[in-house]
């Protein structure tokens, strides 16, 4: 990465005005939601959302002095019982995930494909590999289905809603795949993370 | 140099704007139902693709884009969506050409893989490898990995300029489904910024 995480950070909060953003707690962080309407979008309804159980945040928008600069953007699925399920498992190889991730008015990430098959771009080409007591070798392998960005975390800053905007599709045929109760997706952001710190300011 | 400097002295270079979100972008073209050839080139058709097979609609990023790619990814999906051995296992060379420059040059895609061929990248050291207590996959039971190649030195796609990614063979069998290939690294996309 041609910036550190934490001169990004403060780099990006410079320009945004955020001048105590440094002072504040460094962490490692991320965030989760599902998008258990079948929207089309993730975390634009977390507040409408069981924590833990479906979203570890309470609106799609950081506290003051709160922030997150996203580096792995990672995609499951979870079903009605709660279960947290790998997204190749359940759509099968040839589906793909098309998202967009939306700050505030600006989208940062465009038509970016992660592949059921595998993605590129995940670092951990293997994912999981199963395998059963007394067998020599894998019987199958479960992806990862990550996006790394490298030398281009962005910056999520405080006070400024996010969402994720995806489809889902076939790649043989091109056709949309519709997600339902039972298969609908969640998405974690994960990356360095601005805690607020009452230190300074109390 | 790193991507983010080299990205911005190619662009500088070329006279190309040096403004926008920096991002990280992945563009990606599938071919339909490829059958046995010599030869296929990804970001050459996108007449009647969708948005699931392919994220441009020409073979050039718009005025105000550009990008570096950092890795290739290719696969092979059989008409039941299972994933298959890309080509069959056949040797098989890729090229990418910019414009007119030919910026890597019939680099053999199966170099990095574990079950035919050699993984010089620790980072993909398994990929590739296939598992023969599998006997029938399904498409919710995977037995193989897509193929990454990790480019050692940043490559440019500037903006509106044509590209390309040609797959030579004597004869591969692609069977009837889809092959896909995608290009990941950091990119710049447009941003209006205060100019709106």
């Amino acid at each position: 990465m041609a910036l550190s995480a934490q001169d990004k950070i403060l780099y990006v909060a410079n320009k945004l005005g955020l001048s105590t953003l440094g002072q504040m707690q460094g962490s490692t962080g991320a965030v989760y939601d599902v998008d258990t309407e079948v929207s089309g979008q993730i975390f634009s309804s977390a507040s409408r959302h069981q924590n833990p159980g479906v979203t570890n945040i309470t609106e799609n928008q950081f506290e003051v002095n709160e922030a997150l600069l996203v580096e792995t953007i990672a995609f499951y699925v979870k079903n009605t019982s709660g279960a947290v399920q790998n997204f190749q498992q359940v759509y099968g190889s040839g589906a793909v995930i098309v998202f967009d991730l939306v700050i505030g008015n600006k989208r940062v990430m465009k038509d970016t494909p992660v592949f059921a098959a595998g993605s590129p771009y995940t670092f951990a080409n293997v994912g999981n590999q199963v395998n059963p007591v007394g067998e020599a070798s894998a019987t199958s392998y479960t992806p990862r289905h990550q996006v790394y960005m490298e030398g281009a975390g962005i910056l999520i800053p405080p006070q400024v809603q996010w969402y994720v905007d995806y489809r889902i599709f076939d790649v043989v045929t091109g056709a949309t795949i519709a997600a339902t109760d039972e298969t609908a997706l969640g998405c974690y952001l994960f990356g360095t993370r601005v805690l607020l710190n009452f230190n300074t300011s109390i | 140099m790193s991507q983010v400097g080299k990205l911005g002295y190619v662009d500088s270079k070329l006279g190309a704007p040096t403004s926008g979100q920096q991002t990280t972008r992945i563009l990606f073209n599938t071919i339909e139902n490829p059958g046995t050839t010599s030869s296929l080139s990804f970001f050459k058709n996108f007449q009647g693709l969708t948005n699931g097979q392919t994220n441009l609609t020409q073979n050039k990023l718009d005025s105000m884009e550009s990008m570096v790619i950092k890795t290739i990814t290719l696969f092979q999906l059989n008409s039941a969506n299972i994933l298959r051995n890309f080509g069959d296992l056949a040797q098989q060379t890729l090229s990418v050409i910019v414009g007119n420059q030919t910026v890597v040059k019939n680099i053999p895609i199966h170099f990095n893989q574990g079950i035919n061929g050699q993984a010089f990248d620790r980072l993909h050291e398994n990929a590739g490898v296939q598992s023969d207590n599998v006997t029938n996959p399904t498409e919710l039971v995977q037995t193989r990995m897509p193929i990454e190649i990790r480019l050692l030195t940043d490559i440019v796609i500037p903006p509106q300029v044509a590209f390309e990614v040609r797959i030579e063979s004597n004869a591969a069998g692609y069977e009837t489904g889809a092959v896909t290939c995608a290009l990941a690294g950091y990119g710049k996309i447009f941003s209006a910024g205060n100019t709106f």
